[in-house]
């Protein structure tokens, strides 16, 4: 499983960050990064769950 | 806890779903939804959707995993905490150990009981059965200045209809204060939008409706007529469960209801001061709150969550972000761009304490907006 971003729609809402930190980071402009290239198993749930709650659209899940 | 029950699929409902999961729940997950579509997102609808510029797939959120299971078209008629158990309207009751309350919220309505034809926007269907009469129509009336009201109004203005708006109040001014509604209505008008005042209220006429009478003269018609006039947290199914409502379901500072339930999303209110109750029902607060519902629920007694004061929208090409406790009042600080060139970054002070920041066309993260407007 991947996270797939659509950088161009991020806006920094960050709720992707609270919902999973150790998946999602904010870079210095506000906006959304993944903190591993590759996704580890074990952070999938949290993956999909910091996805789910972007307002934007700007995350998608890639199985 | 191995059977955790949430009632709801909107953001509300899938964020505790998704965080249960994502926090290490293994147990049984089932949540119940209403609606015959997978959940899907609220924002596009009084956009794109209703528009006909975005197809209404589009909208899905990203599926709930494989160990979820979704139950569309499963509406809750009734709870019984003593027996842990949701009632259903079709099939067998069923039973919880742990649950998850996000039945959100539903359009207010004006139509008179039996009144056909009052359309409204609130789920996917509602949008949907507005953008298929948009190419026939050349005129529309939304009845209710409100957030929603007025990007339904900008939407279909946008598809060539001439538009009229019709409330109580003057547009926008009660939610943002006058300084911003002024500012955005003045930028309707020039995009073509009639207001009309009805102080006294409007009744709604014609089987089906087509149009508004207007309390102490007149009657405005036209080919859509669209009600945005609020909405009604979902809460009766509730009635008999003993919990407490107060124009809202009622939590707690950690979304805690009682023993075993929690709460999140537009179903619920918190006691801000003693006897007065708010809701908040707006995307991020749903998705702060969702969470701290799933870790309450997990953990017992859960961490107070913190409040996200933050709403957007778009309309007349405006796209504004707006943090901290509105309605905002007086006129703001201006902190880059100019308010009357369309594109700002504007900040509202009580005294040398910033309580309001807003972003109009103005591209910066939402994280530091909230932070301006929480800068003591």
């Amino acid at each position: 499983m991947q996270i797939s971003v659509n950088e161009a729609a991020c806006e920094g809402h960050a709720l992707c960050q609270l919902a999973a930190p150790d998946v999602f980071a904010l870079d210095d402009d506000g906006l959304v990064q993944l903190v591993h290239e590759q996704l580890p198993e074990a952070l999938e749930a949290r993956a999909e769950a910091g996805a789910r709650v972007c307002p934007v659209a700007a995350l998608s899940i890639v199985r | 806890m191995r059977d955790v029950v949430v009632v709801g699929a909107s953001i509300a409902g899938v964020t505790a779903a998704s965080a249960l999961r994502a926090e290490g729940y293994r147990g049984r997950l089932t949540v119940l939804s209403e609606e015959s579509r997978p959940p899907y997102s609220r924002v596009p609808l009084s956009k794109g959707v209703l528009g006909g510029t975005q197809a209404p797939e589009t909208t899905a959120l990203p599926a709930l995993p494989d160990d979820v299971e979704l139950r569309l078209g499963s509406r809750a008629t009734a709870l019984h905490t003593e027996r842990h158990l949701v009632e259903l309207e079709d099939g067998d009751p069923v039973p919880y150990d742990g649950l998850v309350i996000a039945t959100g919220s539903r359009a207010r309505r004006l139509g008179a009981p039996g009144q056909g034809g009052e359309l409204v926007v609130r789920t996917l269907e509602d949008a949907e059965a507005i953008a298929s009469r948009v190419p026939g129509a050349r005129t529309a009336l939304v009845v209710g200045g409100g957030f929603l009201g007025m990007e339904v109004a900008s939407t279909l203005n946008r598809h060539g209809l001439a538009v009229t708006v019709v409330d109580r109040d003057p547009p926008l001014r009660r939610l943002v204060g006058s300084w911003l509604a002024d500012l955005v209505v003045a930028r309707a008008r020039a995009e073509g939008i009639t207001f009309a005042s009805a102080p006294d209220g409007v009744a709604l006429v014609g089987d089906p409706v087509r149009g508004a009478a207007v309390a102490g003269g007149g009657e405005l018609h036209a080919d859509i007529v669209v009600s945005a006039v609020g909405d009604l947290p979902n809460v009766e199914w509730l009635q008999s469960s003993g919990l407490t409502v107060a124009g809202g379901l009622v939590v707690d500072a950690s979304c805690r209801v009682a023993q075993d339930v929690v709460a999140a999303g537009d179903v619920t209110v918190v006691e801000v001061s003693p006897g007065v109750f708010r809701r908040e029902p707006h995307w991020t607060s749903a998705v702060v709150q969702a969470r701290a519902a799933a870790l309450t629920l997990l953990h017992g007694a859960g961490e107070p969550y913190q409040p996200d004061h933050y709403f957007w929208t778009e309309q007349f090409g405006l796209d504004l972000k707006m943090a901290g406790h509105l309605p905002f009042t007086g006129a703001p600080r201006v902190s880059a761009g100019d308010p009357a060139s369309g594109s700002a970054l504007m900040a509202w002070f009580e005294g040398e304490r910033c309580v309001g920041a807003v972003a109009m066309n103005h591209r910066m993260p939402v994280v530091r907006l909230k932070a301006m407007a929480r800068a003591a």
